[in-house]
């Protein structure tokens, strides 16, 4: 297994449940089996009927290194 | 007031998070009487390491829960209820990238921690390779790390739980970065802990796959003197270590069990009454897992970070009330009133004619 830091932008609807959106989204980015062990939201920016959002995280993958 | 008088607790989850450079709660263990203030208020309170941790300094308080970041996310989401248990057998994991002499230091704090504190503390374990700890900063200027061998670290520990360990505590030689600009700023009272953010990534790693409490602590060669050390940071310089906090934490953290397994004394999310957070740390799993199951956010706009995520950057609201409060004093008399069924909106005027109110709770 190894540890890699991730940093991504995401832009979701303005409305809605947050926490979903954002777990669909780095499952979607990262795939079934990479696990985002600790991610924050580091900026965001709402207007338009959209967020931005800035996401900082630290990834474990399950490969063996 | 006489404690027949009380409300029944209203269990309060204070998030500070770690490694983004708070006023209050970035330092060592410097948001401790704020918990006690909010433990107080609230009768129960659910909190982090971060909070608690003053290296050799901590406060023991039963209505103060110990919970790790990773846990207490997924207690907010309600994937996890919270066990209030008398005590916690506490293992102890070593990276042996650890110096002997420094080794010994720790080694003699958790005996200290045995022998004056009475806590149960044992197996010890060694890893089987250095970690080799590698500290980073984000683009936000907030801390991360990561760990050259995290298997070393999840083989230790699954030989801790096999011994019978309830709880993990964990020491990881951490870089030394005497000298440095990051540090000196952070010893004389500004700047961001270095450090913090490798800890929460090692501490989320083994609470994802053991499901037990945890906790860590770095291990550092000991620093030269500082005059102008800032209050906020000088519970780090009383000893050789930082573990008798992690330990005392530790000592009688709840266990985690599955929602399936929920008993009467158990704490569930759904029992959530309020967070207390940083108005511009938003950002969190936990805050937005309990906001969106309707549990009202009172930020603290006075405890600046290096974040600006806030409820308007989020466009957070419709789920839950968000209540601006200027201090943790303040916050604890929000919490106060909740648990006393007051509605902050009555403390505060001008009061609106309710023909006039918004819809949204301000």
């Amino acid at each position: 297994m190894r540890l890699e830091p991730l940093d991504l932008w995401l832009e979701l609807p303005a409305t809605g449940p947050l926490l979903p959106q954002i777990q669909t989204c780095l499952r979607e980015r990262l795939g079934e089996a990479p696990l985002a062990l600790r991610w924050a939201i580091t900026a965001a920016e709402s207007g338009g009927g959209r967020r931005r959002l800035r996401i900082e995280a630290v990834v474990l993958h399950p490969d063996p290194r | 007031m006489s404690a027949t008088l009380l409300p029944p607790p209203l269990p309060t989850l204070m998030l500070i998070p770690t490694g983004i450079g708070c006023e209050l709660g970035g330092y060592a263990g410097d948001a401790l009487p704020a918990a006690r203030l909010l433990a107080a208020a609230s009768g129960c309170l659910i909190t982090h390491p971060n909070v608690m941790n003053g290296a050799s300094l901590y406060w023991s308080d039963r209505r103060i829960h110990y919970v790790e970041g990773w846990s207490l996310s997924r207690f907010a989401a309600g994937e996890l209820v919270l066990r209030p248990v008398p005590r916690q057998r506490i293992g102890l994991l070593l990276d042996a990238g650890i110096e002997e002499g420094l080794r010994h230091r720790h080694l003699q704090a958790a005996d200290a921690c045995r022998a004056s504190l009475g806590l149960e503390i044992g197996p010890v374990v060694t890893t089987d390779q250095p970690l080799q700890v590698q500290l980073q900063q984000g683009p936000s200027g907030s801390s991360w790390g990561t760990l050259a061998h995290p298997g070393a670290l999840w083989r230790a520990a699954e030989s801790l739980v096999a011994a019978g360990a309830t709880a993990l505590a964990v020491v990881a030689r951490f870089p030394d970065d005497i000298g440095s600009d990051a540090l000196s700023a952070y010893r004389q009272g500004s700047g961001v802990d270095a450090l913090a953010g490798a800890e929460a990534v090692i501490s989320h790693l083994l609470s994802s796959r053991f499901g037990l409490p945890c906790a860590h602590a770095p291990a550092l060669a000991p620093l030269p003197l500082e005059p102008d050390l800032d209050p906020r940071a000088a519970a780090e310089e009383l000893g050789h270590t930082f573990l008798p906090c992690v330990l005392v934490g530790l000592s009688r953290a709840p266990s985690l069990v599955a929602p399936e397994a929920f008993r009467p004394g158990d704490l569930e999310g759904d029992q959530l009454g309020a967070v207390v957070v940083p108005a511009g740390a938003l950002g969190g799993e936990a805050v937005l897992a309990a906001h969106a199951r309707g549990v009202p956010l009172i930020v603290v706009t006075s405890n600046r970070s290096v974040l600006s995520v806030d409820a308007k950057s989020l466009g957070l609201g419709e789920e839950a009330p968000v209540l601006e409060v200027a201090s943790y004093a303040e916050a604890a008399g929000v919490v106060l009133a909740l648990r006393e069924g007051i509605s902050p909106a009555a403390l505060q005027r001008p009061l609106r004619p309710l023909s006039r109110s918004a819809a949204r709770w301000s």
